[in-house]
C-alpha cells in the first residue's frame, strides 16, 4: 500500500484550519461541452467523487455533474438542526408499499460530497459473509465478487478518510489508521451496559480524524456531525477526494441536474449526458458515462433514458432497473438515567457492536443487526417523543428531561426483495421529468430482526442503569436498485460496475449493492468505486473504450 | 421575550438561569444569522388563508402546550416553510403533497368542529379542542376525512416540533446548549458539564412516571 499522500493529497490541499481551497475551484479545468471527454460522472457523492479522483489521477479528462451546490462549509453550513434542511435532496418523490420509507432527510444528500456531508460518520466494513448470503444462509443474494476482492480498497479508503477506532474483532479482523476517540456520556453508558450483558462493544469505526491529518484539524466534539462538519474533521468526499481530483484536472459542474443519458442506436453506446443548468438544457459528450446518483435517482435516470433500443429504460432489458432496493431497519431505543447524559455532546457516532451481525442458528431469523450510538438533537428527539403519542404539556415535560436520556440505534439487515423498487410516477418535477415512486414492504425476517434488535438495545440500556426505555421504529440508508450480478438477467451491472447492456456505461454508487449487511454503506460504496476505477484505468489506458478484457 | 411560560409540573424551571443566547458571542457568523433570524418579528402569514391560519394556530398551541404569551410563533414558521415549499419533497401515495395536505387537514379540523359544536376548530373551547385531537390521535391507521389518521398526525407533529424546537427559548427549557461552533465541548462523559451548562435541579422528574404530575 502506497503512502496516503502519494495517492490522494486532498488533506494537504485544504487550508490549515476550517474552510475550503477556493483557489483550486477558481483554477479548475473547464472542458468545452463539444469536447468528447473521457468520462462524465452523474453525481458527486461517495461513489462519484471517488471515481472522479481516481480517474483524474490517472490522467483521464473527467467531468462530474452535481445537481446541488459546491459547498463552502464556513459559509453554507450551520451548527443548527432546522437550518440544515438544504443538505437534503428534497425534490418531489412518491413513497408507497406496506412500509413506505420517508426520504428527504437522513437517507438523502445533495451537493458536492453527497449524503456523506451529513452522514454520522460510521464506516464499518462489510463482513466476508455478506458477499454470499444466498449460498450460506439461503436468503438475499451472492455478490459477483468476494470480500477479498474489496479488501485492499477498504484499506486504502480507510487511510484516506481516515478512520479512527479500536482494533475490530468482527468479520475480517483489522485495525484502523487512527486511534479511537474519547467517548461522551452516551458512549460511556453503551460500553457499561454492553459489558454488563457480556456483549462486546468497541469504540469506532468513525471517519473522523483523531489528531491532525494533513491540514485538517482535530475534532472539537461539538456534536453537529449530521449538519455537515464545519471543522473539516469528519470525512466527506468534499474534503477527502474532491481537492485531489481538482488538482489533477477534474471538472465539477454544480447545479447541474442530469435528465437523460443519451444513446447511439448504431454503435449501441452511450454518447454523453443531457443536463439542466440554470434552466438551460445542455449536453456533455463523453466516451464513457458513470451514473452515481444513489439508489433513487440512479434508477430514475436510467428509467427516464428511453430510446428505440431501450423502450423501458436504459439497461432495463430484464426489468432489473430499480429492483431490490433496500433500507436498513433502524429502530432507536432510548433509556432514561438519573444522571445527566447530555447525549448531544460529542459526535453522535461513537461505539458499535457487531456481535449480532451474523446468522445465529439458534434464532428463527436469518442474518442480523448491529447496534451503534446515536444522539438525536432536539428536533429529532422531539419527533422521537412525539412518536410515542405524546403531545401538549406531556411533550414539553418529556423534552425538559432531555439531558437524562441516552440513545442507541440498530441497523437491521433487511433482505433484498424483488418488489421493493423504484418506478416512474405520474407526477413530474419542475423540469417536466417523471419523478421516482419508491415502494417498500418488509418481509417476516425483517420484522423479526427489528424486534430482536429492540430487545438487545433495551437489555443494554437497562444493564447500564436505565429506569425506563422507549423505542421508535425507523429506517436508515438506501442501497440497491441497480445491483451487480453474475449474469445480465439478475442485475444491471457486472462485478466491475459496468452495465451489461451498454459497454461504456457504469453505475458507481450504492445502488449496485446486492445485499447490505448491518453496516453503514459509505465505506463500501467508496471501495467499490475505487475498485471500478482501478479496473477502468488498467483495462483502458487514457480513457479509451473499455476492452472486453477485465481485471 | 426572556423565557417561555412552562409550569413546574410540566418541566418548567429545571435549568435555572440557563440561556442558550448567552453563548451567542461564541457562535460563527453563518449560524448566528440563521438562529437569530428566529428571534425577530416573524414573517407575515402568506400561505395559509385566514380560516386556515386560525385553525393552524389553535392546533399548534395544543400540540405544543403553548397556552400563554410569550409564544414561539409556530404558525408563522410553518407558514413560511410551506410558502417557500421548504418541504422534505416526498409524500405518501395516499396523501397529497405537504402544502395541499395542510390545507385539506385544516379544513377537515373545521368541518369536524362544526359537526360537533357548530363552530370552527379555533372557536371550540380548549377541552373540546383537546378531545377532538385525542380522537384523531387514537384513530391510528384508520381514515380521517379521507386521509390516514396516523399520517395526518405525523404531518402535524413533524412540522410543529421542527419549528418549536428550533427556537433558542425552547432550548433553554430543555437544557440544550445550542450551536457549538467554533467552541465545541471539553467535558465529555456522564454527569460532566462544561462551564456554561446548567445542571438539572430536579433530576428525579422522570416524565415516564405519571406520579410526577
Amino acid at each position: 500500500m502506497s503512502r496516503v499522500r502519494d495517492r490522494n493529497e486532498s488533506a494537504w490541499l485544504l487550508p490549515t484550519g476550517p474552510g475550503s481551497n477556493l483557489r483550486l475551484r477558481e483554477d479548475m479545468r473547464r472542458h468545452d461541452e463539444t469536447d468528447e471527454v473521457d468520462i462524465v460522472i452523474v453525481g458527486c457523492g461517495a461513489g462519484g467523487a471517488t471515481l472522479l479522483q481516481r480517474l483524474a489521477r490517472a490522467g483521464w479528462h473527467a467531468v462530474a455533474l452535481e445537481a446541488g451546490p459546491f459547498w463552502e462549509p464556513e459559509r453554507d453550513w450551520v451548527s443548527d438542526e432546522a437550518g440544515s434542511h438544504h443538505l437534503y435532496w428534497t425534490e418531489p418523490r412518491v413513497i408507497s408499499g406496506s412500509d413506505p420509507v420517508p426520504l428527504g432527510s437522513n437517507n438523502s444528500g445533495r451537493g458536492v460530497g453527497g449524503s456523506m456531508v451529513h452522514f454520522a460518520g460510521y464506516t464499518p466494513r462489510f463482513h466476508p459473509s455478506d458477499f454470499r448470503t444466498f449460498s450460506t444462509d439461503g436468503v438475499g443474494a451472492d455478490w459477483p465478487l468476494d470480500y477479498a476482492d474489496l479488501r485492499p480498497y477498504y484499506e486504502d479508503i480507510e487511510a484516506e478518510l481516515p478512520v479512527a477506532g479500536e482494533h475490530w474483532p468482527w468479520g475480517d479482523p483489522h485495525g484502523y489508521p487512527h486511534r479511537p476517540h474519547p467517548v461522551s456520556g452516551n458512549g460511556e453508558l453503551f460500553l457499561r451496559g454492553a459489558n454488563a450483558c457480556g456483549i462486546t462493544a468497541k469504540v469506532g469505526p468513525v471517519a473522523i480524524a483523531n489528531g491532525r491529518f494533513g491540514n485538517r484539524p482535530h475534532c472539537i466534539y461539538r456534536g453537529f456531525c449530521l449538519q455537515g462538519c464545519k471543522v473539516n474533521a469528519k470525512a466527506s468526499p468534499l474534503i477527502t477526494h474532491v481537492p485531489d481530483a481538482l488538482a489533477h484536472g477534474a471538472e465539477i459542474r454544480p447545479h447541474s441536474m442530469a435528465t437523460r443519458i443519451c444513446f447511439d442506436e448504431h454503435s449501441g453506446l452511450a454518447t454523453g449526458v443531457e443536463y439542466v443548468q440554470g434552466g438551460v438544457t445542455r449536453f456533455q459528450r463523453a466516451r464513457m458515462v458513470a451514473v452515481a446518483g444513489y439508489s433513487i435517482e440512479t434508477p430514475r435516470l436510467l428509467l427516464n433514458s428511453t430510446s428505440l433500443r431501450f423502450p423501458d429504460g436504459m439497461c432495463n432489458d430484464y426489468d432489473q432497473v430499480g429492483r431490490y432496493l433496500m433500507v436498513q431497519g433502524a429502530p432507536q431505543t432510548a433509556g432514561r438515567f438519573q444522571a445527566e447524559v447530555r447525549m448531544w455532546k460529542a459526535p453522535p457516532p461513537e461505539v458499535s457492536t457487531e456481535d449480532f451481525y451474523e446468522t445465529d442458528p439458534a434464532k428463527p431469523y436469518k442474518r442480523g443487526f448491529s447496534i451503534q450510538c446515536v444522539s438525536p438533537l432536539p428536533i429529532t428527539w422531539a419527533e422521537h417523543v412525539a412518536a410515542q403519542g405524546h403531545w401538549g404539556p406531556t411533550l414539553r415535560r418529556y423534552m425538559s428531561d432531555y439531558p437524562h436520556w441516552a440513545c442507541l440505534g440498530a441497523l437491521c439487515e433487511f433482505l433484498p426483495l424483488e418488489e421493493n423498487r423504484v418506478t416512474l410516477a405520474d407526477e413530474t418535477d419542475r423540469q417536466g421529468i417523471p419523478v421516482a415512486r419508491f415502494s417498500y414492504s418488509q418481509c417476516g425476517n425483517d420484522r423479526q430482526l427489528m424486534s430482536a434488535a429492540q430487545q438487545v438495545m433495551e437489555e443494554i440500556l437497562t444493564a447500564a442503569g436505565a429506569e425506563e426505555v422507549i423505542t421508535i421504529n425507523r429506517y436508515a440508508h438506501l442501497v440497491g436498485g441497480a445491483r451487480m450480478a453474475a449474469t445480465e438477467d439478475a442485475g444491471v451491472v457486472d462485478r466491475n460496475c459496468r452495465s451489461f447492456a451498454v459497454p461504456n456505461l457504469l453505475v458507481t454508487d450504492g445502488s449496485v449493492l446486492p445485499t447490505q449487511g448491518s453496516a453503514n454503506p459509505a465505506l463500501t460504496i467508496m471501495a467499490l468505486a475505487a475498485r471500478a476505477a482501478r479496473v477502468l484505468v488498467h483495462g483502458a489506458h487514457g480513457g479509451a473504450r473499455m476492452s472486453a478484457k477485465e481485471d | 421575550m426572556s423565557s417561555l411560560p412552562l409550569p413546574e409540573a410540566d418541566g418548567g424551571g429545571r435549568y435555572p438561569g440557563f440561556r442558550t443566547l448567552a453563548q451567542a458571542d461564541h457562535w460563527d457568523r453563518a449560524t448566528s444569522a440563521v438562529v437569530e433570524s428566529r428571534l425577530g418579528i416573524p414573517p407575515d402569514v402568506r400561505f395559509f388563508t385566514p380560516p386556515e391560519e386560525a385553525a393552524a394556530s389553535a392546533l399548534f398551541d395544543l400540540l405544543l402546550g403553548q397556552q400563554d404569551e410569550p409564544r414561539v410563533p409556530v404558525v408563522n414558521m410553518v407558514d413560511a416553510r410551506l410558502a417557500e415549499e421548504q418541504t422534505d419533497g416526498w409524500h405518501y401515495d395516499n396523501m397529497p403533497r405537504d402544502g395541499e395536505a395542510w390545507r385539506a387537514t385544516l379544513a377537515a379540523l373545521d368541518s369536524e368542529a362544526r359537526s360537533r359544536a357548530s363552530c370552527t376548530f379555533a372557536r371550540l373551547d380548549p377541552d373540546q379542542q383537546a378531545g377532538l385531537l385525542r380522537d384523531i390521535c387514537n384513530l391510528d391507521r384508520e381514515p380521517w376525512h379521507g386521509l390516514p389518521a396516523d399520517r395526518v398526525w405525523s404531518l402535524w407533529t413533524r412540522y410543529a416540533c421542527t419549528a418549536f424546537y428550533s427556537h433558542p427559548l425552547a432550548w433553554d427549557e430543555i437544557g440544550f446548549a445550542g450551536p457549538a461552533y467554533p467552541r465545541g465541548y471539553k467535558n465529555l462523559g456522564v454527569d460532566r458539564l462544561d462551564p456554561f451548562e446548567v445542571r438539572d435541579i430536579r433530576p428525579g422528574a422522570d416524565p415516564t412516571h405519571g406520579a410526577d404530575r
